[in-house]
């Protein structure tokens, strides 16, 4: 399995296609996943928030460039935190032509700024053969550790073992 | 995914109920209402976002656009919300100090004009 943001290997992967539409749906199985992982609310509220952020920029950028590769996100348990990796196939920095949304406020550069405030270790890379990956993880809180194995306490979720190769 | 919006007048003022989630796909929904309301005149709305669930930078964006509106008609946009989750993402990006910010219609209404 994949390393993901220096937390360890994929416990989760999702692939969606660039659709805005679909970024309620993300956003609520990237809940349940981390509520499995026994992530507290005000967590799991900061996780949904920062995956979407991250994955509205990456929709906006593979719908400007026309493409319709899937986004792909990495959920990683630790031992104390929640890692996440979201890849895309956008070409690098595709701007609005339209500039910034409504009310002269840039969207995009008030998203990533939330994101940055919500999650620690915040990382944005360009892929050798193209595309994008934004990294970082959120702890899960000392409180949020399963007493019976000092840590971990995701299920399998059923998962099958033939999970698509990555983009990269 | 839906967002609901429900619109009444109290006095001077719209009342923007706002229900569901905010984010990159119903951003325009919403954006859309604001322009209609400005467009016929309302220029003191309160935006009612207790049944909100999810705002992202999007919705920000939206909201900062529809005050921009109001505000170029001497009017006030106003909103409601007591949600932490919410009212976080406001602190966060530093617009508690740009929009005020009510327990209730009520407060929001009797408000003075800023």
């Amino acid at each position: 399995m994949d390393a993901v943001a220096g937390v360890g290997p994929v416990t989760v992967r999702l692939a969606f296609p660039p659709e805005p539409r679909l970024l309620g749906t993300v956003r609520l199985v990237v809940g349940i996943v981390a509520r499995k992982t026994g992530m507290g609310a005000e967590g799991i509220e900061d996780l949904k928030v920062a995956v979407s952020e991250t994955c509205a920029v990456a929709v906006g950028d593979l719908t400007r460039a026309g493409v319709r590769d899937p986004i792909e996100i990495d959920l990683v348990e630790g031992p104390d935190r929640l890692g996440i990796e979201i890849r895309d196939r956008a070409p690098a920095h595709v701007q609005d032509p339209g500039g910034p949304g409504d009310g002269d406020v840039d969207d995009r550069e008030l998203g990533l700024a939330l994101v940055g405030a919500l999650v620690d270790d915040l990382k944005t890379s360009t892929m050798e053969d193209g595309g994008n990956r934004t990294s970082f993880w959120l702890r899960r809180g000392p409180e949020l550790l399963d007493p019976a194995t000092g840590g971990l306490s995701l299920d399998p979720l059923g998962l099958p073992d033939d999970l698509p190769p990555p983009l990269t | 995914m839906d967002l609901d919006l429900n619109v009444r007048k109290e006095g001077d003022h719209s009342v923007l109920e706002v229900a569901g989630e905010i984010d990159v796909y119903t951003a325009p929904k919403l954006r859309e209402q604001l322009i209609e309301l400005v467009s016929d005149g309302s220029y003191h709305i309160v935006v009612d976002l207790e049944k909100v669930d999810f705002l992202d930078s999007t919705g920000l964006g939206v909201l900062v656009g529809g005050l921009k509106r109001v505000r170029n008609h001497d009017g006030s946009l106003q909103l409601v919300c007591t949600q932490e989750k919410i009212l976080k993402i406001f602190r966060i990006t530093g617009l508690t100090k740009v929009f005020p910010i009510h327990s209730s219609v009520g407060d929001a209404i009797s408000a003075p004009a800023e």
